[in-house]
C-alpha cells in the first residue's frame, strides 16, 4: 500500500558530510521517494551531494517527507539519523568524533 | 592502495588518479562519508610512484574491488581514461565494469554512498555521473 508521511526535527548540529552520508545511505535502502527540506530548499534524501548542498545548520528545522510503500518507516529512520548524527558533529577532524 | 572491508553483493569502486595521494584521499573521504562498508580501491600514480597512471595498478584495483556485483571506475583526468580503456581492452568484462564520466571527488562520494545503500552497478554509475549537476552553492 502506498502512503505519504512527513516529520520535522530541529538539528542539534550542522548537517556535514558524514551525517549527510549516513542519511543518504539509509534513505537509499527504502523503496519510497524521500526528500529533505531545509531553509526553503528541498533535496532528494538519497542524493548525498543534494543533502550536503542544503547547507543545513545547527538549530535549523529540517523536514523529511516520504511517499511510497515504506514511507512511514523511511521517515522514522531518517528523523532518528538526523537527531543522532548531527549530535556527533561534522567532518572537521579537530571537532568530529569517529 | 586503500582497501575497505569487503561486502558481498556490493558494487566496488576504483578511483584512478594521476596522483597516488589524490586517489588515496578521495577514497578515504568517500569511505568516511559512506560508513566504510564499500570496497574502494585507490589506483593512483605510476608504478614507480611518479605522477601518472598505471595499467598494472588499475588492473589490480579492478580485481580487488570486484566482489561479484561489478565495479564502477572514476578517472580524474582524460588521460586516466586512456589507461582504463587499455586495461578493459586487454581484459574485457562487458557490463561488469563501468567507466564513468564524473567529477572525481563528488562522483566518488556519491557513487560510494549509493553502493553502500545497496544500489546496483547502473545506479552507482548514475550517481557518479549525476554528481556533475549538483550545485555546491
Amino acid at each position: 500500500m502506498s502512503a505519504s508521511c512527513e516529520q520535522g526535527v530541529t538539528l542539534a548540529g550542522d548537517l556535514h558530510a558524514r551525517p549527510a552520508g549516513a542519511l543518504a545511505v539509509a534513505a537509499g535502502r527504502f523503496a519510497s521517494a524521500v526528500s529533505v527540506t531545509a531553509g526553503g530548499h528541498t533535496a532528494d534524501a538519497k542524493s548525498v551531494l543534494g543533502v550536503m548542498g542544503l547547507g543545513a545548520t545547527s538549530g535549523q528545522r529540517v523536514t523529511v517527507a516520504a511517499a511510497g510503500p515504506d514511507a512511514q518507516e523511511a521517515v522514522t529512520a531518517l528523523i532518528a539519523i538526523l537527531s543522532e548524527a548531527t549530535r556527533v558533529g561534522g567532518l572537521d577532524p579537530a571537532t568530529a568524533k569517529p | 592502495m586503500t582497501a575497505q572491508p569487503m561486502s558481498a553483493g556490493t558494487v566496488g569502486i576504483v578511483l584512478v588518479s594521476h596522483s597516488a595521494e589524490l586517489a588515496e584521499g578521495a577514497a578515504h573521504l568517500a569511505a568516511q562519508v559512506s560508513g566504510g562498508t564499500v570496497t574502494i580501491i585507490a589506483a593512483g600514480g605510476t608504478d614507480d610512484g611518479e605522477l601518472g597512471t598505471s595499467a598494472a595498478k588499475v588492473e589490480r584495483g579492478l580485481s580487488q574491488a570486484d566482489s561479484g556485483a561489478g565495479v564502477v571506475v572514476l578517472p580524474d583526468l582524460g588521460s586516466a581514461v586512456l589507461t582504463v580503456r587499455a586495461v578493459l581492452e586487454d581484459h574485457p568484462r562487458p557490463g561488469h565494469i563501468l567507466l564513468t564520466d564524473a567529477p572525481f571527488v563528488e562522483g566518488a562520494v556519491a557513487a560510494t554512498v549509493t553502493a553502500a545503500a545497496g544500489g546496483d552497478i547502473k545506479a552507482v554509475a548514475a550517481a557518479a555521473e549525476e554528481a556533475r549537476h549538483v550545485r555546491k552553492l
